[in-house]
């Protein structure tokens, strides 16, 4: 394989990388926004305000947890792919890397 | 020209139409990234940049003619759109060279990036062609598809403002389905993001957001911007000393129907007529690329006086 055919996938998993990335942050705050809407509304009400925002604290930590989860999986997997380029860069150069 | 559809750089053929596309649609992103996907500004030849020194290019044309014609591909595209779907060995640069002793030039270069830049880009690159050419050069001929007519403007621009040399051996533009006036989809899709942006919806503003990404080449053809980017206060004019070559077609055989008046040649609306416009009834904006009838239109001009 040719050093530039190993820069142009190098370049795709980058992009694929970055694309999961602000995709994942993008919609976690949308999800966010739409989350909170029907919480402020029953949050209206006076005797159920407290633990409505309470199971809001709760539902919002749980669906930040997921997108922190899907982003620390795409640099994980990122982090593996970018080893194995260098390896298959390394072959594609006929010399080991410094 | 056969060659440059297929393998570049050991890729499969898809893969330079695929990032041709990527770079059309978010090229300047790959380049501000510094992303291996993004093109840098070359000549092709089969499918690799050519490397401007006299040893490459006599390698690559033997004896290279004293006549060049420089070929700009449009929007998302790469050189391959210039290949005749069926009968790919044949283009309007192979043909150029047969019958009238040109030497085709096929450029590639990343179209999601600002038109302006591009055009600085192309006018350094035929100076350095012109340095490195194995031989003396008589006369330029430019041949733009879409996006490329402007490209080949804006070169022209900036080599007159600079008095490079190349820019007084150009002797004819063609500019096949440029916008000059600025492209209706563009238009379209500016309204639209703004709509969704404004939108008071979080799902819509992240939708307009998405396509408000798209590049600076794209935002480019709203209105047929070719040079000065930052200050632009007007078309720049055409090149005084060259003959200047429209060319476009319409979606449907009749130019006067409702669909060729809404939408002209599918992407961009034909100019007005005039001595040196050309319509083509029924061939689609790619088609213009590739067809028989548009180039026996371009060596007719290019043989006359």
């Amino acid at each position: 394989m040719e050093p530039e055919t190993v820069r142009q996938i190098r370049g795709a998993k980058e992009l694929v990388e970055e694309a999961i990335d602000a995709a994942t942050l993008r919609i976690g705050e949308v999800q966010r926004v739409m989350t909170r809407k029907p919480y402020a509304v029953l949050a209206l009400v006076p005797p159920i305000a407290v633990p409505v925002r309470a199971i809001e604290d709760a539902h919002l930590h749980i669906v930040d947890g997921v997108y922190f989860a899907i982003r620390l999986g795409n640099r994980l997997a990122g982090l593996m792919a970018g080893y194995a380029l260098d390896r298959l860069e390394e072959h594609a150069r006929g010399k080991p890397a410094p | 020209m056969v060659e440059n559809e297929g393998k570049a750089f050991g890729m499969p053929a898809w893969s330079a139409a695929a990032t041709s596309i990527l770079n059309g649609c978010i090229g300047d992103y790959l380049t501000h990234r510094d992303n291996g996907l993004a093109i840098d500004m070359a000549f092709y030849g089969r499918g690799k940049p050519l490397a401007l020194t006299p040893d490459s290019l006599r390698t690559e044309w033997g004896a290279p003619k004293r006549k060049l014609c420089v070929l700009l591909h449009g929007l998302c595209c790469h050189e391959g759109v210039w290949n005749y779907p069926d009968d790919p060995a044949r283009s309007y640069g192979n043909a150029l060279r047969d019958d009238l002793g040109y030497t085709p030039l096929f450029l590639r270069y990343n179209t999601g990036l600002p038109v302006p830049y591009n055009g600085k880009s192309l006018d350094i690159l035929l100076e350095e062609l012109l340095l490195a050419f194995p031989g003396p050069v008589d006369e330029i001929i430019l041949v733009g598809h879409s996006m490329g007519g402007l490209v080949l403007r804006g070169a022209c621009h900036y080599g007159v403002e600079r008095d490079a040399p190349w820019v007084r051996l150009v002797s004819r533009a063609f500019y096949l389905g440029t916008p000059h006036e600025g492209a209706l989809l563009e238009k379209m899709a500016h309204l639209m993001t703004s709509v969704l942006r404004a939108v008071p919806h979080p799902v819509t503003a992240l939708v307009g957001d998405v396509a408000g990404r798209r590049s600076q080449g794209v935002k480019d053809l709203r209105d047929g911007t070719t040079a000065h980017a930052d200050d632009f206060t007007g078309a720049v004019p055409w090149l005084a000393s060259a003959q200047h070559y429209l060319i476009a077609g319409t979606v449907t055989d009749d130019p006067e129907h409702l669909a060729a008046r809404l939408f002209g040649d599918g992407l961009v609306h034909p100019p007005q007529a005039g001595d040196n416009v050309r319509l083509f009834p029924g061939l689609g904006h790619m088609d213009l690329a590739h067809d028989e009838a548009v180039y026996g239109q371009i060596r007719t001009w290019c043989a006359s006086t």
